[in-house]
C-alpha cells in the first residue's frame, strides 16, 4: 500500500484541530498506520505547532503551512513546509526531562516518536523551512 | 474546549471536555491557575472526557502542580483517557504528577 496526501493549513493556533483531523482521515483509512496513528498525530500536531511558535513566533500570518504524508514501502514521510523566520537546527534542542518545566516537550515528542528528523536544506520554491519526518512503520 | 466546576467536600474539581492543544491551552490554564490559587482544599483536574492532550496541555498541568506545591496544596489528575495517560508517560511525568 502507498499513497501522497498533502494539504495547506492557515498560520494560526485554530487550525492545528484540522491538522490533527487531516491526519485521522488518512491514518484511519490504512490499517497499517491505525495502529500508531495516536503518536502520529502527536507528532505532526507538534511540528505544526512549533511553525507557529517558531517560525512565525505565535503570530498568526495569511501564510499557509503545507503538510504532506507519503507512505511507500512501510516507510511513512511527513513533510512540513512553511514561509516563516529561517529554523537554525541547532537551536532546536529538546528539552532534559529531568528538568520538569512547562515547554520544550513537543521537539522531545517528534524525536522519541520518529526515526528521523531532518530539517532539510534544500531549497524548494518559495518554502523556508521544510521539515523532513520519517518512521518505519512495522507490520504484522 | 468546554469545562465546569464544582465544589464538594472541600475539593475543587474542574472537568475538562474536548481535546487541549496550543488554541484552548491558554484558556485551560485562565482556569485551573485562579482555582489552584483559590481552593482551599485539594484540587482535582477531571480529564475523562478530555481525547487529545498535547505539549500544550501538558504544560498546563506542569503549571499547575508546580503552583499547588508552592502553595502547600495538591492537584490531582483524575479518570485520565488512555490516550492523554499515553503522553503523560511519554513526557515521564507520571511519577511527578498526582494520578489517580
Amino acid at each position: 500500500m502507498s499513497f501522497s496526501q498533502h494539504a495547506d493549513f492557515e498560520i494560526k493556533s485554530s487550525s492545528l484541530k484540522k491538522v490533527r483531523n487531516f491526519c485521522r482521515d488518512i491514518f484511519q483509512k490504512n490499517q497499517e498506520l491505525e495502529n500508531e496513528q495516536e503518536k502520529l498525530i502527536l507528532v505532526i500536531a507538534e511540528a505544526a505547532q512549533n511553525i507557529i511558535k517558531h517560525a512565525y513566533e505565535n503570530k498568526d500570518s495569511s501564510d499557509k503551512m503545507r503538510l504532506q504524508i507519503s507512505y511507500v514501502d512501510n516507510e511513512l514521510q511527513i513533510d512540513l513546509y512553511d514561509k516563516g523566520k529561517l529554523v537554525i537546527e541547532e537551536n532546536v534542542k529538546p528539552r532534559d526531562l529531568d528538568d520538569v518545566k512547562p515547554g520544550g516537550l513537543g521537539t522531545f515528542f517528534i524525536k522519541q516518536v520518529m526515526d528521523e528528523v531532518i530539517f532539510s536544506k534544500e531549497k524548494n520554491d518559495d518554502w523556508v523551512n521544510h521539515l523532513i519526518l520519517k518512521k518505519k512503520i512495522i507490520t504484522q | 474546549m468546554t469545562y465546569n466546576i464544582t465544589e464538594e467536600n472541600n475539593i475543587s474539581t474542574i472537568y475538562l471536555n474536548g481535546e487541549i492543544d496550543m488554541d484552548v491551552g491558554d484558556k485551560a490554564k485562565a482556569e485551573i491557575m485562579p482555582l489552584v490559587e483559590s481552593a482551599s482544599g485539594e484540587i482535582h483536574i477531571n480529564l475523562k472526557d478530555v481525547q487529545y492532550m498535547d505539549s500544550s496541555g501538558i504544560s498546563v498541568l506542569i503549571e499547575s502542580h508546580q503552583k499547588a506545591e508552592e502553595l502547600g496544596k495538591k492537584v490531582v489528575l483524575k479518570e485520565i483517557s488512555k490516550s492523554v495517560l499515553k503522553v503523560i508517560m511519554m513526557a515521564k511525568l507520571e511519577q511527578i504528577l498526582n494520578i489517580e
